[in-house]
């Protein structure tokens, strides 16, 4: 696969001789190096969950923090470089905002991926109001949100490309998990079903034992939006997982 | 001295002008803050005439390039053809107007220069003349003009015009400067009476306009040029036309 | 000692002995009035005709309403450039929102990018008073009142323009019914806010010379927009 590497994977806007942007796909790859995060998009609303990796006992694991709110109606799950994502979720907050200051409504979630996406493909060039982003960014997002077309799932890889699923898994298990998803979801999918089913795939393909501490779970429904369960709910589902 | 026993106080303060919610700054000219702002027009030409007749547009306008009260300048052409389906005339700042005519005549070289059939149209010009004396008023620099845009499009005749301001209406009958008072109620009765004019009684009409102007704008001029636009004899401007004088009544007036 | 001020002269531009001082204004006022009523499924908004400078009458025949989407219809009077400047702007942006939202921008939400795109020129205002009508996300007719800077104040009815003053007392009575006793609150009818519309045009031509000549109508309803053209007097 990487035979033809040489020369081409220097530049970051330079293709390859047979169509190929090598950093792109190295970002791609580095993403699956990042912790796994599941999403589940239901009729009643849609659940986020991602593993945390606790890399030492005496790691306080509340800092560590991969699902966010980037707006009351959006909350985004992350995989990957942490720092870059800081960068995308806050452009995708202060986008939330002007679309709210602007228009006084609520951003749609598909334009707020849009908005996102326009950030991630900046990489390599540079312009009057700025130098140029060296590198793709190593980050894949999962955003859930409810707009006026109700409960939606997008994700986003470090191309920039976005495409909405039903369910969708990323990070280093996300191959495993993604097979998994197919096998469980349903479009009659309850949301309790789904975060159930979201933690018990987690639970296949972490490394670590899945435990109220090493796992972060959302959920985002029209009554209580972005909703982020506390330890105690956590554990409850886990006591619930065969 | 006695002002504040013989004068009443007035009536009201502190609100609104009766009719208007809002008070329009320089409804009033102060003559303390001229200042303020570079431009004044220096050489300026009156009047512009305008009528849209069944089947096209006839644009009048004199010659004399005035310096404040001063006739200075007797031979100033500005009504211009500027392609086959567009004539222009301009009122105001004759320095202004030739600026913005040199750029009109240099965008029509460059268009000619495609020789890909295209022309500007007469509603696109009078949107990009509304376009940029709206920039140059925004920027405190406006070009001192009126513009009068008639033309023929897509089988229509058209009629607009351009302020200083970026102010851009269309419409049938259209005089600029003191031609607004003393022509437009001549043409407006005339086109009431009969709305579907021929080329020939619209051009009557004008040079009726023009002769009556004469009379009563003392910054006007007995030569002015006349452009006609319409589909079966396309864009002339004709001129210098005199004035037909007739000073037989002058004797009677006291 | 004279009893007569100096400053009392009439000024006659053309017999002044001093040179002519041109003052330049960025605005001029071109006069116009708006008016517009929502009801519980419909909302009108008419605006009369006339296109004045002063006592010139530059045009008898402009409109001033501008159709925003199928469902939101702006009416504009005081300074007429800006007005062209500014309602070119606003279609520039309602196209951007659909193509990048994939989605009609909705009334509420043209209301409050308009209030915002007029504050963004807070210190050189647009000199326009604008209403903007349409229906609301529930499908109820909504008016949204502006002052030149943004401020937005949503309403059922609303007058505006140079007969604003005028015509604004008159619907609170009339559309408002406000200051009376024993009066029941009863639906108002498509017809009776036509009717209430035209009269109240017919007395601001009355009394404001930058108000006449005809009115537009546009009734906007979950159907569309119709429009009816009214004659006002010409003088």
């Amino acid at each position: 696969m990487f035979l033809t590497r040489s020369e081409y994977d220097r530049g970051v806007n330079t293709f390859s001789p047979e169509g190929r942007l090598f950093q792109v796909e190295y970002a791609i790859e580095a993403i699956k190096l990042g912790s796994t995060a599941i999403g589940i998009c239901t009729s009643e609303g849609v659940v986020l969950a991602v593993e945390k990796r606790i890399t030492s006992p005496l790691m306080e694991p509340t800092t560590i923090e991969k699902i966010v709110e980037v707006d009351k109606h959006i909350g985004c799950a992350v995989s990957g470089l942490m720092a870059d994502s800081r960068t995308m979720i806050d452009r995708a907050r202060v986008e939330c905002q002007n679309h709210w200051f602007v228009y006084n409504e609520n951003m749609s979630v598909e334009s707020c991926a849009q908005a996102v996406s326009n950030l991630a493909i900046q990489f390599g060039d540079s312009d009057d109001d700025g130098a140029a982003m060296s590198r793709p960014f190593g980050v894949a997002i999962l955003f859930a949100g409810i707009d006026e077309k109700g409960p939606q799932l997008y994700h986003m890889d470090p191309s920039g490309t976005f495409v909405q699923f039903d369910a969708k898994a990323i990070g280093s298990g996300s191959e495993g998990a993604q097979q998994s998803l197919q096998e469980v979801y349903h479009r009659s999918m309850t949301l309790s079903e789904a975060t159930t089913a979201a933690l018990t795939i987690l639970k296949q393909v972490m490394e670590e034992k899945l435990n109220s501490s090493n796992v972060e779970v959302m959920t985002m429904t029209p009554a209580q939006m972005f909703h982020m369960f506390t330890k105690e709910q956590v554990e409850e589902v886990i006591s619930k997982l065969s | 001295m006695f002002n504040s026993v013989m004068n009443a106080p007035p009536f009201w303060h502190n609100g609104p002008a009766p009719g208007a919610f809002y008070n329009f700054p320089g409804a009033s000219t102060t003559p303390q803050d001229f200042r303020q702002h570079s431009q004044a027009p220096v050489t300026t030409a009156t009047s512009i005439v305008a009528l849209q007749y069944k089947t096209g547009v006839v644009i009048a306008g004199d010659m004399l390039g005035s310096y404040g009260s001063l006739a200075r300048y007797r031979n100033c052409p500005r009504i211009l053809k500027v392609n086959d389906n567009i004539i222009l005339g301009a009122g105001g700042d004759y320095a202004d107007f030739q600026y913005v005519k040199d750029i009109i005549e240099q965008k029509i070289i460059d268009e000619d220069c495609l020789d890909d059939g295209f022309k500007l149209k007469p509603k696109s010009l009078y949107c990009w003349l509304t376009r940029i004396m709206y920039n140059r008023r925004s920027k405190f620099d406006p070009f001192w003009n009126n513009f009068v845009v008639g033309g023929i499009q897509d089988g229509e005749p058209f009629l607009g015009t351009v302020d200083k301001l970026g102010t851009a209406y269309a419409d049938k009958i259209i005089c600029t400067g003191y031609g607004a008072y003393i022509a437009v109620p001549l043409l407006r009765d005339a086109v009431e009476k009969n709305p579907n004019l021929t080329k020939v009684e619209a051009r009557q009409l004008v040079e009726k306009c023009m002769e009556v102007l004469y009379y009563r704008d003392a910054r006007s001029f007995p030569k002015y040029q006349i452009a006609t636009i319409d589909e079966t004899e396309g864009a002339v401007v004709e001129g210098p036309i005199d004035v037909n004088q007739n000073w037989n009544l002058a004797h009677m007036i006291q | 000692m004279s009893l007569v001020q100096p400053e009392m002269r009439p000024h006659y531009p053309d017999y002044a002995t001093a040179p002519t001082q041109h003052h330049f204004s960025p605005y001029a006022d071109n006069g116009g009035s708006v008016v517009a009523i929502a009801g519980d499924d419909f909302v009108v908004i008419g605006a009369d005709t006339r296109l004045s400078a002063g006592f010139s009458i530059y045009t008898r025949d402009q409109n001033k309403l501008f159709r925003l989407s199928d469902t939101t219809v702006l009416g504009c009077s005081g300074c007429w450039c800006d007005t062209l400047t500014l309602t070119r702007i606003l279609t520039a942006r309602m196209q951007m929102y659909q193509q990048e939202h994939n989605k009609v921008m909705t009334t509420p939400a043209c209301a409050q990018m308009l209030s915002t795109m007029l504050y963004y020129k807070r210190f050189f205002p647009y000199y326009i008073s604008n209403i903007l009508v349409g229906l609301d996300n529930e499908g109820k007719g909504c008016v949204y009142s502006y002052d030149p800077i943004g401020h937005c104040e949503k309403a059922t009815y609303r007058a505006g323009g140079s007969a604003g003053a005028l015509l604004q007392p008159l619907l609170d009575n009339q559309i408002g019914l406000k200051n009376m006793q024993n009066v029941g609150d009863s639906k108002l009818s498509l017809e009776r806010a036509l009717a209430v519309l035209k009269d109240v045009f017919i007395s601001a031509a009355e009394r404001d010379i930058f108000t006449g000549d005809s009115i537009l109508i546009n009734v906007i309803t979950k159907d569309g927009i119709q429009d009816y053209s009214f004659q006002l007097r010409k003088d």
